[in-house]
């Protein structure tokens, strides 16, 4: 990867905030920040396609939502993972991770 | 269950926007600051920070712009703005609105009347459960007489019943046999239908009271049972609860009232059912129409081979042939409604092409519109619109004039289809009672509003997105009629085509209805009167008994103040009536196939009808029963059997095998008539004098018909007291000769009329139009006319420069729609009659007519412009 932060593979972006949250509830700007860090600054978000994603996803029922008080005192919209949310992450990881062996492996064989 | 989310989602972002939008902002609020508190920690000023963080994580109001416009209520939302700046863009020029909006009225409004009466005669289902499960079968000679009228023999309706698989109930039945219904009032003469016992069960409808025939009771000597329709039992029985078990009077004979119908069903056309009694007879069978109902499970298609596979099986009787059964399995529907469908569909097209011609007009109007609206476009383009955005709008504006077309268009349908109705010629136009406005109209119009919005909205909408935003910006906004030229002068050619085609299709029905009129039917109808009965069997027991009432009516309308002459035929002519048989010539032979007319006259029919006697003598009273048999033929069986010889003398018999005394000797020739209606070939016939027939069959049905002196409806009164006083029980049915031709011509004066209208509506649209283009198009070349002015040019030439270009529109118009209408018009030919669709002269006179009647529309801007002040234009500038 290149030293220019990188466009996420299409559809993950969904997965990944969904496995960020799976540890705890955490505010918009905690999950950016806690994505870059993961990804050692190689995925570097803006703000609206995050907030796109939230929509989406608080939509589809996978995660919900609640206005609460930061470390730092300031009211902040707080996503956690639903039932449902935790579910999908599950399915999503397996799948996920049965396409990068088979990917690995085709990459491999040649 | 996420699809149930999502839309909550949508509703709650449409309806709680504020709410929403706030807690939006205040998130990316948080978001942006505690990004920018984090640049801040490692040093960096505040604005710097908050620099920083947009340029990294991107602005707050493009954020939100694409969290809102993530969500399907988004579309929404652009939607209702559109169509918010539409009404405003309406409500701004009210003048632009109520053309356009009066203009697809018209041509919604047709469309949807038109759609009324095809959806309720053609489309609606019978009003039976299942009625697509219901067939006729028909086993019919094809070509002759009677290849339109499906039906099986009575034979082979026996056979056939006895051996079909696919057929749930199969039922045959008699239609269009009238009884005289007497008791109840005044006598009348009411529809009647002769069906089996299984008829009810085969269309799944029973009596509301009662109930319907057993089986058994369609037997000889069984079968004195009546079913009535609910009409028939309001109307003329005050909806007696205690009808059942009641006798009524039907032809003098006693029936047993046993059921009601529901309201509404009156199928096939009858006010009381009896049962139909098949007689086993080897030497005549009647035809009759037959339905059935499919078992679950078969096909019309299995139903069809079977009925092939039984036709092929049937013996052949001496003279048959294969030819003589076609094998047909027919929508139950098609028996009422396949003779006026052509008719319809031929409305329908044309109705359609006067709402092309509406959509070019509005088309042409929003065009000249739009180039005023141009800089607004580019300025939208430059905002950052796309051109997608862009288009959508504009359809929605275009979309938005059509629905308000489409709504006025159905407030003239509700008014037009009433007047449609009653300008169809009665009793030509079945299922009538089907006719009304329902959900399927109205989703119709719907559809067809929407359709034309976008129709007329393309043209338009491509052209005003279409030029580069800069260019169209730096323009002064004035003069920039160029690119749209093209386009507007390709709809007025379409519309002066598509208008060329449909008046032509008007002018040949016109013509072919004025042909028709012309016709000499063989007999004089002015001063006519006629008068028909018809004599129950019941009370008129022998040919004699017939004979007596007719010979006292005629002296007795003889006698009347007024009346010339009284004579009586058994079938009249153009009487709808249809009675051909064969017959022997004396030392020679009958040509094959051909059958004659045997029309029973009284002496001096001929005279009273107008027929001219050619060679020999009338009838007379000396021509009674005991004297020697005489006939008079008409001129055609006169030139087919005695080519070149005088019939005179000769012998003809109505027996097959004719004993010496069965031979009739022609005593004169008199004109052919046309029988069976005006655009139909006269009939051979052979008359005979009503004294010297014995057949029950050709005396109990006698149309009395007297020439008058003064106008015939003067001695109608008279008429009716005569028969009042010679057998009180018989219904009255008087009508002028004239209202029978009258009738005959019905049909074709509908159409010619319906055909003409819409033409009109086309011809006043198309010149609107053009007129409209032309009066734009010198308006926005006023300067351009004021220079060529002011250097010289004289209103003469300035009028010629416009004018050329209104002809070349107009022949180019001429010439597309010259073609259109010698392709399309031949779907006409079966309608018009003695006129060839490709008729030239009728082409050449509508050509000529739309060509002038564009040229005066277009005269009025071209002489504005020749009255344009040079200076003025000049100083505009």
């Amino acid at each position: 990867m290149a030293d220019k932060p990188s466009d996420l593979v299409q559809g993950t972006l969904d997965m990944l905030i969904l496995k960020t949250l799976a540890l705890e509830p955490m505010h918009g700007y905690g999950i950016a920040v806690r994505l870059e860090q993961m990804s050692k600054g190689v995925f570097r978000l803006n703000a609206g396609s995050l907030f796109v994603a939230f929509q989406r996803l608080q939509r589809d029922g996978l995660i919900s939502s609640e206005w609460k008080a930061t470390e730092n005192s300031r009211r902040a919209k707080y996503y956690a993972l639903t039932e449902q949310g935790r579910k999908r992450l599950n399915s999503e990881t397996r799948e996920w991770e049965r396409q990068v062996a088979a990917i690995a492996r085709i990459l491999e064989a040649s | 269950m996420s699809l149930l989310r999502s839309i909550a989602g949508g509703l709650r972002w449409l309806f709680r926007k504020d709410q929403v939008s706030r807690e939006l902002n205040e998130e990316l609020n948080g978001f942006l600051e505690m990004a920018a508190e984090e640049k801040m920690k490692q040093g960096m000023s505040r604005n710097d920070a908050l620099r920083a963080v947009r340029l990294e994580r991107g602005s707050r109001e493009v954020s939100k712009e694409a969290v809102r416009s993530a969500g399907w209520e988004s579309f929404v939302e652009t939607c209702w703005q559109d169509l918010r700046f539409a009404a405003r863009m309406l409500r701004k020029s009210p003048g632009f609105t109520a053309v356009t909006v009066i203009t697809l009225a018209l041509g919604i409004g047709a469309n949807t009347a038109v759609f009324t009466v095809v959806n309720g005669v053609l489309l609606r289902p019978m009003p039976f459960p299942q009625a697509d499960r219901l067939f006729l079968v028909s086993l019919t000679p094809r070509g002759g007489p009677f290849e339109w009228q499906p039906g099986v023999s009575d034979r082979d309706y026996l056979a056939f019943r006895d051996q079909d698989q696919v057929f749930a109930n199969i039922a045959s039945f008699t239609r269009g046999t009238t009884a005289n219904l007497t008791g109840v009032g005044d006598p009348v003469q009411i529809p009647v239908a002769y069906v089996t016992a299984e008829f009810f069960a085969t269309l799944r409808t029973n009596p509301e009271i009662g109930r319907s025939f057993l089986t058994g009771e369609d037997e000889p000597g069984n079968d004195n049972f009546v079913v009535l329709s609910n009409e028939l039992w309001r109307g003329r029985f005050g909806s007696d609860p205690e009808i059942l078990g009641k006798t009524i009077r039907l032809d003098g004979v006693s029936r047993t009232v046993i059921g009601v119908m529901p309201p509404g069903f009156a199928f096939p056309g009858a006010a009381v059912w009896m049962p139909l009694t098949i007689p086993i007879d080897q030497h005549n069978s009647f035809t009759r129409p037959v339905v059935g109902r499919l078992k679950t499970g078969f096909s019309p298609q299995q139903a069809q081979a079977e009925l092939e596979t039984f036709a092929e099986r049937l013996p052949l009787g001496p003279g048959e042939s294969k030819r003589d059964r076609m094998a047909q399995i027919i929508p139950l529907k098609d028996l009422l409604v396949a003779n006026i469908r052509p008719s319809l569909l031929v409305f329908a097209g044309a109705v359609a092409f006067v709402l092309l011609i509406a959509c070019a007009n509005v088309a042409n109007l929003f065009l000249a519109q739009s180039t005023g609206r141009s800089r607004e476009m580019a300025m939208r383009r430059t905002l950052g619109a796309n051109r997608l955005r862009l288009v959508r709008q504009l359809l929605t504006e275009s979309t938005l004039v059509s629905l308000a077309g489409g709504a006025a268009g159905i407030l003239l349908a509700f008014w037009s289809v009433p007047v449609l109705t009653a300008l169809a010629p009665a009793g030509n136009v079945p299922r009538m009672e089907m006719i009304r406005i329902d959900g399927w109209v109205l989703a119709f119009t719907f559809g067809l509003s929407v359709f034309t919005g976008i129709l007329f909205g393309l043209a338009p909408t491509f052209q005003a997105t279409r030029p580069d935003a800069r260019e169209s910006l730096n323009q002064a906004g004035r003069g920039m009629t160029v690119g749209h030229e093209g386009i507007r002068s390709a709809l007025t050619i379409c519309e002066i085509a598509v208008a060329l085609t449909l008046l032509t299709g008007a002018g040949l029905t016109l013509k072919s209805f004025l042909r028709l009129r012309a016709v000499n039917p063989g007999f004089s109808p002015h001063s006519v009167m006629t008068m028909t009965v018809d004599l129950p069997d019941s009370a008129y027991r022998t040919a004699l008994q017939m004979q007596a009432f007719h010979t006292q009516t005629l002296a007795e309308l003889s006698r009347l103040p007024g009346v010339l002459v009284a004579g009586a035929v058994d079938w009249v002519p153009l009487g709808g009536e249809l009675a051909k048989g064969t017959f022997q010539v004396e030392g020679g032979q009958r040509p094959r196939g051909f059958m004659v007319d045997k029309p029973c006259v009284s002496p001096v029919y001929f005279r009273a009808m107008g027929i001219q006697l050619v060679h020999g003598r009338e009838f007379t009273e000396r021509d009674s029963a005991t004297a020697p048999g005489v006939v008079i033929v008409s001129q055609s069986v006169a030139r087919t059997l005695w080519p070149g010889e005088d019939p005179l003398g000769k012998r003809i018999s109505m027996e097959d095998e004719p004993k010496p005394e069965d031979w009739l000797t022609v005593v004169g020739v008199v004109d052919d008539v046309k029988q069976q209606g005006l655009a139909k070939n006269s009939d051979a016939a052979i008359y005979q004098p009503y004294l010297q027939v014995s057949s029950p069959f050709f005396l109990g049905h006698m149309t009395f018909v007297v020439r008058t002196a003064l106008r015939p409806e003067s001695v109608a009164a008279g008429m009716r007291g005569i028969l009042r006083n010679v057998d009180k029980n018989q219904p009255i049915a008087i009508a002028s000769m004239d209202s029978l031709i009258a009738a005959a011509t019905a049909e074709s004066r509908f159409q010619t009329r319906l055909l003409t209208t819409f033409a009109l509506i086309a011809l006043a649209l198309t010149i609107v139009g053009t007129y409209g283009v032309l009066a734009y198009s010198v308006a926005q070349r006023t300067q351009e006319i004021g220079v060529r002015m002011a250097l010289g040019a004289r209103s003469a030439d300035v009028l010629r420069m416009l004018l050329k270009k209104a002809l070349v529109l107009i022949s180019v118009g001429i010439v597309l729609g010259g073609v259109g209408a010698f392709t399309l018009t031949r779907v006409l030919t079966r309608f018009l009659f003695e006129v060839k669709p490709s008729d030239l002269p009728t082409l050449a006179a509508v050509a000529l007519t739309l060509a002038l009647a564009i040229l005066a529309a277009c005269y009025v801007p071209a002489r504005r412009a020749m009255c344009v002040d040079p200076m003025a234009a000049l100083r505009h500038e």
